[in-house]
């Protein structure tokens, strides 16, 4: 006899299956997904109100679909309202991602708990339509799973979809999900697009949940900000102990991601927005970046030459072990306004003293360097980065730690002004980084003192072989007529 | 060691103080390279002998003197070698 599925209450069913999947150890009393709706960066916060079932539960299950974790390139987990995270370790089952956390405390039975789980999906929104006239409105699509996965059951949930204004040209409407809905499917209030509420959702990590309720649901919005990602980021860190500083070198290609650019730029047009104060939403005039404190000789130029419109604002070197630092202002004006689809590259570098950065043990001999990955540019996305840390010449037992891992890490040589066999380097690589990867590596190294001193040892063998020459010039005689001796 | 023991560390340790300090170099620089300067001149008007022991005690300090005297200009100048 062949079991029908459709004769079958279906909770009842699930309840079965669950039960035999062992997803019976805790229960969603409310699940609340928060979309922040942006650009090239969509920030998303998950907050699971959770209940042990049992006693004595270590670990919490968090699932993801396919589609979200390729768009996800941060994680963090932290229980709500503290401020350390709580470690977890991920693994792939069929087509979800599952995170084990790892809970603070064992749970017993019938206590609760609120885990937050917090993702940037970075390119997960698309420009709609997808070219743009200079003076048009910016809308964006923004794709994502109607339910929130669970590998246990969920008494309420729903998905708010926030946007930065309150303008939203059209949200898709769920199918077929009667089963859990109460007033309405989805609602807008405001700047808010809600999902839900959505009552007595089971484990929906099965297949047979996936399959019958499990959709894609699309958000159309208007954006009023430039969508701006960063194609690629050279960063070059050069370490100097003689001159005792730091110099950071970035190479950005900065890239408009928003509609395309239909028809031309009028720079009449552009003028008379920016007069107007009325500029266009996806056009970008300026950037304002925050750079380190304490900073010297910035430099900004691109391949024609040096940039001279842009304006410094220098902030004062704390005295090490304080905890705030304020950010440099650098208002950066590019030679042209940025338009959809149209490039930037430019490169952009400073010098800072390196006892900012640096320390040093002295029981070891080892000198620590704090690296930061990347300047943070608000609101936009670095696709591609290439960090690249120049340690002074002679530094031995290299090593280093990254808060979170890179693409691959490769040690190297570099070579420059007065060096013999070539500078230590490390090139990292990384992918899709946001506001939230702009931490600080550490680099530990020693240099002994014989390494130090080789420098002017090297220019003074040079010069000592330019005496060497001049004394065999001396003595070699190159007159034409050679002096006959008087007899 | 640790990402976060680590981070500790760095902190709590005093911060890095190059041997020589920076405000010396330009006076430094222009104090070696005069030298050596004047040596080098020293050098070229020394008698030629067949043990070329002074020219080369002169060559060589002079060298020494430059050589730093050179990496002291580099880093006044904005190129911190």
């Amino acid at each position: 006899m062949s079991l029908k599925w459709a004769s079958v209450p279906l909770f009842l069913l699930l309840s079965i299956t669950s039960g035999l999947c062992g997803a019976s150890s805790f229960e969603n009393t409310a699940v609340v997904r928060t979309v922040e709706l942006g650009g090239s960066v969509v920030h998303v916060t998950t907050t699971y109100a959770i209940r042990a079932l049992e006693n004595n539960l270590k670990t919490y299950t968090i699932a993801l679909g396919k589609e979200d974790r390729a768009k996800t390139s941060w994680v963090e987990v932290k229980v709500k309202g503290q401020d350390n995270t709580l470690p977890f370790t991920e693994r792939v089952e069929k087509h979800l991602s599952l995170f084990d956390v790892t809970l603070p405390k064992p749970l017993s039975g019938n206590k609760t708990l609120n885990i937050v789980f917090e993702n940037i999906q970075t390119h997960a929104t698309t420009p709609w339509p997808q070219t743009a006239a200079q003076n048009e409105d910016q809308a964006l699509k923004y794709t994502t799973d109607l339910f929130v996965l669970s590998p246990y059951s969920t008494l309420v949930q729903r998905t708010k979809l926030r946007a930065l204004t309150p303008r939203f040209i059209s949200w898709a409407e769920p199918q077929g999900i009667d089963a859990f809905v109460g007033d309405a499917a989805v609602t807008k209030n405001g700047a808010n697009v809600v999902y839900g509420p959505y009552k007595d959702v089971p484990p929906s990590t099965l297949d047979n949940f996936l399959e019958k309720y499990q959709q894609p649901v699309t958000v159309h919005y208007f954006h009023e900000q430039p969508v701006l990602e960063v194609r690629k980021l050279n960063r070059a860190v050069e370490i100097s102990h003689w001159g005792a500083n730091i110099n950071i070198q970035d190479d950005i290609s900065l890239y408009n991601a928003g509609p395309k650019l239909k028809g031309h730029f009028s720079r009449i047009e552009h003028q008379m927005q920016g007069y107007n104060k009325k500029g266009a939403p996806h056009v970008l005039p300026a950037l304002t970046l925050g750079l380190p404190p304490g900073i010297r000789n910035t430099y900004y130029y691109d391949t024609i030459g040096n940039v001279s419109t842009s304006k410094l604002r220098v902030a004062p070197l704390p005295p090490k072990g304080a905890q705030r630092s304020q950010y440099s202002i650098l208002e950066l004006r590019p030679r042209y306004p940025l338009l959809g689809g149209w490039n930037y590259s430019f490169t952009l570098g400073w010098d800072a003293p390196l006892e900012s950065s640096a320390s040093y043990d002295k029981k070891t001999g080892t000198y620590i360097v704090a690296i930061p990955i990347l300047t943070p540019i608000p609101g936009a996305v670095i696709t591609d980065e290439e960090l690249k840390i120049i340690l002074p010449e002679g530094a031995t037992d290299v090593s280093y730690v990254t808060p979170f891992p890179a693409l691959s890490a490769v040690m190297g040589t570099h070579v420059t002004f007065l060096d013999t066999v070539g500078r230590p380097s490390i090139t990292l690589r990384y992918k899709n980084l946001t506001l939230k990867h702009a931490q600080e590596i550490y680099v530990t190294y020693k240099v002994s003192t014989l390494a130090h001193i080789k420098k002017g040892l090297t220019v003074a063998t040079a010069l000592f072989t330019l005496f060497v020459l001049a004394g065999v010039a001396r003595r070699l005689d190159f007159s034409i007529n050679r002096k006959k001796k008087v007899q | 060691m640790e990402y976060d023991a680590l981070k500790t560390l760095h902190s709590s340790l005093p911060p890095f103080a190059p041997h020589i300090p920076v405000g010396v170099l330009p006076v430094l620089a222009l104090v070696l390279l005069s030298t050596t300067f004047v040596l080098a001149f020293y050098f070229s008007t020394l008698p030629k002998s067949t043990i070329p022991a002074k020219e080369v005690a002169v060559a060589s300090t002079a060298s020494v003197l430059g050589g730093f005297g050179v990496v002291a200009l580099f880093c006044t100048a904005g190129v911190y070698v």
